[in-house]
């Protein structure tokens, strides 16, 4: 009876306990819903660090590929903030910007710039930050392929030297837009003890310029809250919502269901038949409702047998169905694709030659392809409907791309259809991303659907760089990070140099058509649709006021601050 | 304890031992024989703006980084010596996070989740299997047959059904999560209310699914003794139901007790589906993830906590197996 009675007294203090410890916190602490706004569609995984110099950096610092535009002036700020719809470069820590030569840019810093901490944001902080790219293999070292040396002749102008021998204004101006600078006061002892922990840095407490602080984050949530000390508050005013969060969903189609419901305000995300979606906004009120921003492009390995015959080459890229690509796998969030390596539309349209593509480009035109296979390369269908060259050479060849990239996916199975039905064998093939993109980069493909550089201030420049230049590319087997099948054309380079210094944009599309050109007559790639940079979708439940396209001008669908500056409470 | 029960454990543990290091070796070796390397994926960040020989430059900077520039040899002996230090190394594609950090966040969730789950389906599922076979009639074959049902729908197709009448047509669940975002986790009433109704669904889901496969199992098992000598015995012996009915069950009862401690066992890497149909927080993304960036850390850290479970889970049946069942221990030391 004894040894009950214990129990009895244990049970009832252990529920004492617990009832004392819920009513101390009797209420949960929900951010409240008019102050906080849910962003979506940036972060995948666990946040891991904030270090922008890293591989992995979590949202706002990184997230979704490309650095610098997934939340650039949330934490930390760039100098200048890129528009792909007019390709201006829009303020924000630098005032102005001015080319004095073709290889000097100096930048102007805004008055008054502060870091969250109360030091002064100054000239030695952008010095610093873009030399850590010089000393260390990190995220920013690639702008040191073209740039010489930085001067600070004041604490609020930057001038980089580029260096003459490579002068490529436009590669200067992509890293004005997207390297996060960072406060010496606190790096410069990171740097001190090398590259090592520069990457381990996790930086879990940021301290940036910008708008929001990281409040706190776990694996399943990113909490920002408004900074109040807001250097630029005058300038540029404060972002409307207290708080923002983003939860780390599992799947893309658990975001687009919050999205759906409200419960996400502002996602990056796709979401297949957005028009269908109530309540949910995009840029474009119509098709394609967002702009393109990159060219997922079939690459075509030249090396391959049968691939080796430009006509070949040719015949495929009459054979395929790009209308229905653009109906079928991009949700209709797309144009057909030209065959131009040039975007058609938005900023990049002031280069576009649509002469040079009618002349020396393609469509799908099955009774084309059927013209080239037969007539002038004089292949023979086999019985199963596959044309063999007249050297024996059967037209069968495997298409891949990483799986899981589902409308990359669909784009290749129309393109094995449509090549089907033309008497070329194309088969599909979806190995897990890490193998594929070894494949890629070592050239061990006959076809690939890959991703080749987006809009920014440097295209179609690093476009035209990444399919078509076979400088210190390694041979097939090794790694290569750019012409992944080793296409080469001797007047290539030099018209390559020539885009890339050009300052005017008659100089740079004259340069360009004829690179297009070139491309059109070699078909190294056929481009299979346009994408957007990143998703760009709003539900107005709770917050209105998302910029479109009806917005006045000077605004881009992009993720930058200044969105959130303009959103209203409903 | 006698010596042949003594001895019939110490064999058995030489043998989860040699399982273990073959397991833990093969752990190693088998995502590296996977084509390509971490660092391949990792290089798209780095490769924007024309990027010229720096890229070269990055690319090796990471190969140190991970340790890839090592021989494949010196690697294994560090990951061995690592391994018993309790150190798991840090994640690739999470980098620099370590892997026992982003394991331990997640794997309460999955726990939380699962262990209720299968424990509380396998009982409800013995129990009603039993009966049905027991009862026969109308009962039998309702029961049987929606406990086949339940078992072979697709798991992701009943994720899915659940998830869009109870959280889409009819919201009477959250849709997403392990409780609402903008919360923030603590110890209260209103947050464990909150997480409660975020984790109900994926609950029932799990629950259903088990039920279903425990109770056909059993029902097959349970139909077999019925028919057996002892049960036929006892009846004309006028044995009360409810008695023959619990001798039934305990000699029905051993295959599913491997049963359970499998399940059990593999619980860690088995709520993939669930995490991402619900986007629920748990282990099984983080596995998924960490193979389709090649993580090989990650990879390893996730398979090492499965290897154990499956191992320590089939150790403890071994054991009550002895304990249990003599027929096992008199086999197993020759006697008779």
């Amino acid at each position: 009876m004894a040894k009950q009675g214990l129990h009895i007294r244990l049970v009832a203090v252990i529920i004492a306990a617990a009832l004392a410890v819920a009513g101390s916190v009797a209420v949960a602490q929900t951010l409240p819903r008019n102050q906080t706004l849910y962003i979506g569609g940036h972060q995948w995984g666990p946040p891991t660090n904030f270090n922008p110099l890293s591989s992995s950096p979590a949202w706002p610092v990184g997230g979704s590929g490309q650095m610098g535009i997934n939340g650039a002036g949330y934490i930390f700020e760039t100098l200048f903030l890129s528009n792909i719809v007019d390709g201006s470069n829009a303020p924000a820590l630098g005032k102005d910007m001015a080319w004095t030569t073709p290889t000097q840019l100096t930048v102007q810093l805004q008055p008054g710039t502060m870091w969250q901490d109360g030091q002064p944001l100054t000239s030695a902080d952008v010095k610093f930050t873009f030399e850590l790219g010089k000393d260390f293999a990190v995220s920013t070292s690639a702008v040191w392929d073209y740039l010489q040396s930085i001067d600070t002749p004041d604490a609020a102008t930057v001038v980089f030297n580029l260096d003459p021998a490579r002068p490529n204004p436009g590669v200067m101006e992509r890293y004005v837009d997207t390297v996060y600078i960072l406060p010496q006061h606190i790096w410069q002892a990171v740097a001190d003890q090398g590259q090592q922990a520069l990457l381990q840095y996790e930086n879990f407490e940021p301290v940036g310029s910008g708008s929001f602080t990281v409040m706190r984050y776990n694996a399943e949530q990113i909490v920002l809250e408004r900074n109040d000390n807001y250097w630029g508050k005058d300038l540029y005013g404060l972002p409307t919502p207290k708080y923002v969060v983003h939860p780390i969903f599992k799947s893309n189609d658990a975001g687009n269901l919050a999205l759906q419901q409200g419960q996400v305000d502002w996602s990056q995300q796709f979401v297949p038949n957005v028009w269908s979606m109530e309540g949910v906004g995009t840029w474009l009120a119509d098709e394609p409702y967002y702009i393109p921003g990159s060219i997922p492009m079939m690459l075509v390995n030249v090396q391959r047998k049968g691939l080796d015959n430009v006509l070949v080459r040719r015949a495929l890229a009459y054979a395929i169905n790009y209308p229905l690509i653009a109906q079928t796998a991009m949700s209709r969030y797309s144009e057909p694709a030209k065959s131009s390596l040039i975007i058609p539309s938005g900023v990049e349209s002031q280069y576009f030659d649509a002469n040079t593509v009618e002349q020396y480009g393609w469509t799908y035109d099955p009774a084309k392809a059927k013209d080239i296979l037969e007539n002038q390369l004089h292949a023979k269908k086999g019985s199963d409907g596959i044309y063999v060259l007249p050297d024996g050479t059967k037209l069968s060849f495997v298409a891949q791309t990483p799986y899981g990239w589902t409308d990359w996916m669909a784009a290749l199975q129309v393109v094995s259809q449509s090549a089907k039905a033309s008497g070329i064998d194309v088969t599909t093939n979806f190995p897990q991303a890490p193998v594929d993109i070894n494949d890629v980069q070592t050239g061990n493909f006959d076809l690939a659907l890959f991703y080749i550089s987006g809009v920014g201030p440097d295209a179609p420049w690093a476009r035209f760089r990444d399919m078509m230049d076979d400088r210190s590319v390694p041979a097939m087997g090794q790694n290569a990070f750019w012409d992944y099948n080793r296409y080469s054309n001797p007047a290539v380079s030099n018209l390559l140099d020539k885009a890339g210094a050009a300052t005017t944009v008659a100089e740079k599309k004259a340069a360009y058509a004829e690179l297009d050109k070139i491309f059109m007559q070699d078909v190294p790639g056929i481009p299979l649709m346009y994408r957007p940079l990143l998703f760009y979708e709003y539900n107005t439940s709770v917050w209105t006021n998302f910029p479109t396209a009806e917005s006045p001008q000077g605004t881009s669908p992009q993720w930058y601050i200044d969105v959130l500056r303009d959103v209203k409470l409903k | 304890m006698s010596p042949t029960f003594r001895r019939y454990i110490l064999t058995k543990l030489g043998w989860y031992l040699v399982a273990l290091l073959a397991a833990v070796t093969l752990n190693f070796f088998l995502p590296r024989l996977v084509p390509g390397n971490p660092v391949d994926a990792l290089m798209a960040r780095f490769l924007q703006g024309g990027a010229g020989a720096t890229a070269g430059k990055t690319y090796q900077a990471f190969i140190t980084q991970f340790h890839l520039d090592r021989p494949l040899w010196g690697q294994f002996l560090a990951y061995l010596v690592n391994i018993f230090h309790g150190d798991l190394g840090q994640s690739f594609s999470l980098f620099p996070a370590r892997v026992t950090t982003l394991i331990g966040q997640a794997i309460p969730w999955t726990i939380a989740l699962q262990v209720p789950a299968i424990v509380l389906g396998w009982v409800l599922g013995n129990v009603l299997g039993a009966l049905a076979a027991y009862k026969r009639g109308a009962f039998d074959r309702n029961l049987f047959v929606s406990a086949l049902a339940l078992s072979s729908i697709p798991y992701y197709a009943l994720a899915i059904v659940l998830l869009y009448v109870f959280a889409v047509a009819v919201p009477v669940f959250p849709s997403a999560g392990g409780y609402s975002f903008g919360t923030v986790p603590q110890l209260s009433w209103p947050f464990l209310w909150d997480a409660f109704s975020h984790y109900l669904l994926p609950f029932l889901s799990l629950l259903v699914i088990a039920i279903g496969g425990q109770a056909v199992g059993m029902r097959s098992m349970a139909i077999y003794e019925l028919g057996s000598d002892y049960v036929n015995y006892a009846t004309s012996l006028g044995v009360s139901d409810r008695r023959v009915l619990g001798y039934v069950f305990r000699n029905a009862m051993l295959p599913q007790i491997t049963g359970l401690a499998l399940s059990l066992g593999t619980l860690v890497g088995g709520a993939l589906i669930t995490e991402i149909v619900f986007s629920y927080p748990g282990v099984g993304t983080l596995l998924f993830n960490a193979i389709n960036s090649n993580d090989y850390p990650l990879i390893q850290g996730v398979t090492l906590i499965i290897i154990v479970a499956v191992l320590l889970a089939n150790f403890l049946v071994d054991i009550a197996y002895g304990m249990i069942d003599p027929r096992i221990r008199a086999a197993r030391s020759g006697e008779r």
